[in-house]
């Protein structure tokens, strides 16, 4: 079970108290409205808090520390929750038992997790130039390397151009101009902002009792001077109109993209329905979009649509022979006109709610899965308990998924296709 | 069935081989919803050579991937819809040397399992599927082609080895697929798909026995033999070339790189040369290795860059790569670092805490359920019971991975391949 304790104002630690694994996870992220002027800054700033503490002022003395604590480890954590982006770090390590003996875990990783966060290296009041601007360089490179997989990149152009004025067309990490402006200080100063102002979550997954967790990090958010901001709370989609792009590369296999908004969002009472009609449309093998457009007009060899229920919007993304385009662009908004028409089998409908029902009863079953869901969960501003959520799963109809599929707007949509530029 | 426990890893394998001769392992899992069983043949992709009822196969390249494909049909039924109306996630893969069938779920276990079980064992392979499927495959490779993390790999194996068929990428070409018929498959699916050549994994849950006997009732009792798989490879330690660099619609170059090792057998032996080659990795260019930290701070390798020992039936290697704007500085580097490291050796502090830290990480990957099905599979397939690791862990000495840094780590035996951006266009 969830146990959500306040350690002080802004400050939550939800725990899962659990001794089932081998292993125990630990998260904290700070909270921060997705926005053009800091994403980069929050994407950034991790990977730098990774390179050295006050202790451990290089990356080789941190994975020493790593390896003597079994090969425990530290990575940053940059998610995007609708119009949140969050900046933290994420850390597993193996449960003491399995060390050897008199060798503690839990305890030294927590000091070292709480040395990362607050106790960098500093010079000159800011962080080490060198660092600052090798990570940059990183950073422009991951995303620019976006490129290098061209589903990621279509799927990107395509919620750019959808969401002009909503912060979800935002890039997660930001955009190479914006890196390159960052400067060790201006981090620096963004660093002690965050520290001052953000909402923090820290999710524990593990055998240790809450409070041993709590009273470690408590110690030392006491030390700073905090003035917490509290956050917006989350917004559906408010993008302009809808927009149709072409774009040419020098690539094997096409990619078509489509967009669509729907006001259901995960804090709407017809949520499960909507999930419901994401898995029946588009949502793996047994999906209409695989079942029709792969397997019967062998159109494609990867199709599917997701679902981003924080916003209201609903993607398709399918790799195509190029010269198919019109036909895969006519068949997938056909499938959506059969959703709409309640044309739904029963088998079509138990495969997507089992399918939903069984990843809802399988997160309990790994400390990533855990941390995962709850942190989206809680930053999403909805409290449901998996359980809860699959009941309303349960319980949908054919009816109720027609009537979800007949809210879905068909917005936009952006293609990747062949030939030199 | 017989149980072990192993208390370093608070786990426990119960194992047995049924009367048609498959091995059934089962790893209990008490307290998770999730369970998984993994149903898997010792024939992958490099197996294109084999004698059957005294006739000798030369199959085309890419076989083992198209029938894998093709399993999932039987006469009549739709196994994937089965599988998902029981809210069971199916889902195959095939590597070079094997290929699994697997699936995960919450309810119906035992209905789920007796249709894995009953679709892997039955050939079916309609001409006109057979067919269909060429189309889909080759949608599969021009997916392949436009990722750069694959071509990098795939250029790679073809200037390492000399003739082995690592060579060939695990999907086979075009043409090659063009070769397949559906009296081929029927002969690959009875020489490997046979019982005595397949191991069944579950972890999860469940009674161990209940498996064994549903497998049983399943498969038979009978059992035969299965194909002898021919390996015609005449490798040298010498790669086939030094270096090979492609054109590709990428950001920023890439590379990967290889030290050819030799193959390294069975059993408890297998384990070790594999936990010196890890430890020889982890040594030379892991991430607490003073030449990642160099080579890092310097720019030529970034977050991206990891590498480790790995192994095919019949091949082995040293293997590192990542984004770089200089791979080939970066592979001097490696080169000469291996050379000092050859002679000073690994202090004893270093050589525990890289231990520690290895076994550690694989403590940890003991709950992911698709870790363990996927190990516990693949190192029985060169008999080795996965969970012995501790102890291959605890025989291995730093003079052992000195000498193989030594014996291994040579410009003879160093292959890379880069990956550049296309040149832009003139305007």
């Amino acid at each position: 079970m969830i146990e959500t304790k306040e350690l002080m104002p802004g400050v939550r630690l939800h725990s899962f108290r659990d001794t089932r694994f081998k292993h125990g996870a630990l998260s904290i992220q700070f909270v921060r409205p997705m926005a053009k002027e800091e994403a980069a800054l929050n994407a950034l700033l991790p990977a730098v808090l990774l390179r050295g503490t006050r202790d451990y002022p290089d990356l080789r003395a941190i994975t020493l520390r790593l390896d003597d604590l079994y090969g425990a480890s530290v990575s940053a954590l940059v998610r995007r929750i609708g119009d949140y982006q969050t900046t933290g770090l994420y850390t597993t390590f193996i449960e003491d038992k399995f060390a050897m003996a008199g060798d503690e875990i839990l305890k030294p990783m927590l000091e070292f997790l709480g040395q990362m966060i607050f106790c960098p290296l500093i010079t000159d009041g800011a962080f080490p130039v060198d660092y600052v601007e090798s990570e940059k360089k990183n950073l422009v490179s991951t995303i620019e390397s976006e490129i290098n997989d061209k589903r990621v990149y279509a799927s990107g152009k395509l919620l750019k151009n959808m969401c002009q004025g909503d912060s979800f067309g935002l890039p997660r990490l930001g955009e190479t101009e914006d890196v390159e402006r960052i400067t060790a200080q201006a981090l620096y100063s963004h660093y002690e902002k965050i520290l001052r102002e953000s909402p923090v979550e820290l999710f524990y997954v593990g055998s240790a009792d809450a409070d041993v967790v709590g009273n470690l990090l408590k110690q030392e958010l006491q030390k700073l001077c905090r003035q917490v901001q509290p956050l917006q709370p989350q917004t559906a989609f408010s993008g302009q109109e809808g927009s149709h792009e072409t774009e040419k590369m020098d690539i094997a296999q096409a990619k078509l993209c489509m967009g669509f908004v729907t006001p259901i969002t995960n804090r709407d009472p017809d949520f499960p329905a909507m999930q419901v009609l994401n898995t029946v449309f588009g949502g793996g093998m047994t999906s209409k979009l695989f079942e029709n457009v792969r397997e019967r007009m062998s159109l494609c060899y990867s199709i599917y649509s997701g679902y981003y229920g924080v916003k209201g919007i609903m993607t398709v993304s399918a790799g195509i022979d190029e010269a198919k385009e019109e036909q895969t662009r006519a068949e997938i908004l056909a499938q959506l006109e059969a959703c709409r028409a309640g044309d739904i089998s029963e088998e079509e409908l138990t495969a997507a709610k089992e399918a939903l029902l069984a990843s809802l009863a399988t997160i309990h079953d790994s400390p990533s899965a855990i941390e995962s869901y709850y942190a989206t969960a809680a930053l999403s501003g909805i409290a449901f308990q998996p359980d809860a959520y699959a009941a309303g799963v349960a319980a949908v109809t054919v009816a109720d998924v027609a009537a979800a599929a007949q809210k879905v707007r068909y917005h936009s949509s952006f293609f990747l296709k062949g030939g030199s530029q | 069935m017989t149980r072990k426990y192993y208390p370093s890893l608070a786990a426990e394998v119960f194992t047995c081989r049924t009367s048609c001769g498959l091995t059934v392992k089962v790893v209990p899992q008490p307290g998770f919803t999730r369970k998984m069983a993994y149903f898997v043949t010792d024939f992958g992709s490099v197996h294109t050579d084999f004698q059957l009822d005294g006739q000798e196969y030369h199959v085309p390249a890419g076989i083992a991937h198209f029938l894998e494909h093709k399993m999932f049909e039987l006469p009549g039924r739709d196994v994937t819809a089965e599988f998902a109306a029981r809210g069971a996630n199916v889902n195959a893969f095939t590597s070079y040397d094997m290929t699994a069938y697997y699936f995960s779920c919450v309810e119906n276990f035992w209905e789920n399992l007796k249709l894995l079980l009953e679709f892997v064992s039955t050939p079916y392979f309609p001409e006109e599927s057979v067919q269909r499927e060429m189309g889909i495959i080759d949608q599969e490779i021009g997916m392949h082609e436009d990722t750069p993390d694959t071509r990098v790999f795939e250029d790679l194996m073809k200037i390492v080895y000399n003739n082995h068929p690592v060579r060939v990428p695990i999907l086979g070409s075009r043409e090659s697929l063009r070769q397949i018929t559906p009296s081929l498959l029927e002969s690959c699916h009875r020489a490997f798909y046979t019982p005595s050549n397949m191991i069944l994994c579950v972890v999860g849950d469940v009674e161990p026995e209940k498996v064994a006997e549903l497998a049983e009732t399943v498969l038979g009792t009978e059992e035969r033999p299965a194909g002898k798989k021919l390996r015609p490879w005449q490798e040298k330690m010498q790669v086939e070339a030094p270096q090979c660099t492609g054109k590709m619609e990428v950001a920023m170059p890439m590379f990967q790189m290889a030290f050819k090792s030799e193959p390294v057998g069975t059993g408890m032996e297998a384990m070790k040369a594999e936990v010196i080659g890890d430890l020889a990795a982890e040594a030379l260019f892991g991430e607490s290795s003073p030449l990642y930290l160099e080579l890092y701070e310097k720019g030529l390798i970034d977050a991206s860059f990891g590498g480790g020992f790995e192994t095919v039936d019949g091949c082995a290697m040293l293997t590192c790569g990542g984004d770089s704007e200089d791979g080939q500085a970066v592979c001097s580097a490696i080169l000469s670092r291996g050379a000092e490291l050859a002679q000073e050796g690994i202090s004893e502090a270093d050589f525990l805490r890289m231990k520690r830290s290895a076994m550690g990480r694989r403590i940890r990957d003991l709950d992911s359920f698709d870790s363990t099905c996927f190990r516990i599979c693949a190192y029985h397939f060169s008999d080795f019971e996965y969970f012995d690791f501790p102890a291959a862990y605890a025989e291995v000495t730093q003079e052992q991975v000195q000498e193989y840094l030594k014996q291994v780590v040579t410009k003879e035996r160093c292959a890379l391949s880069v990956i550049e951006p296309k040149e832009e266009k003139e305007k």
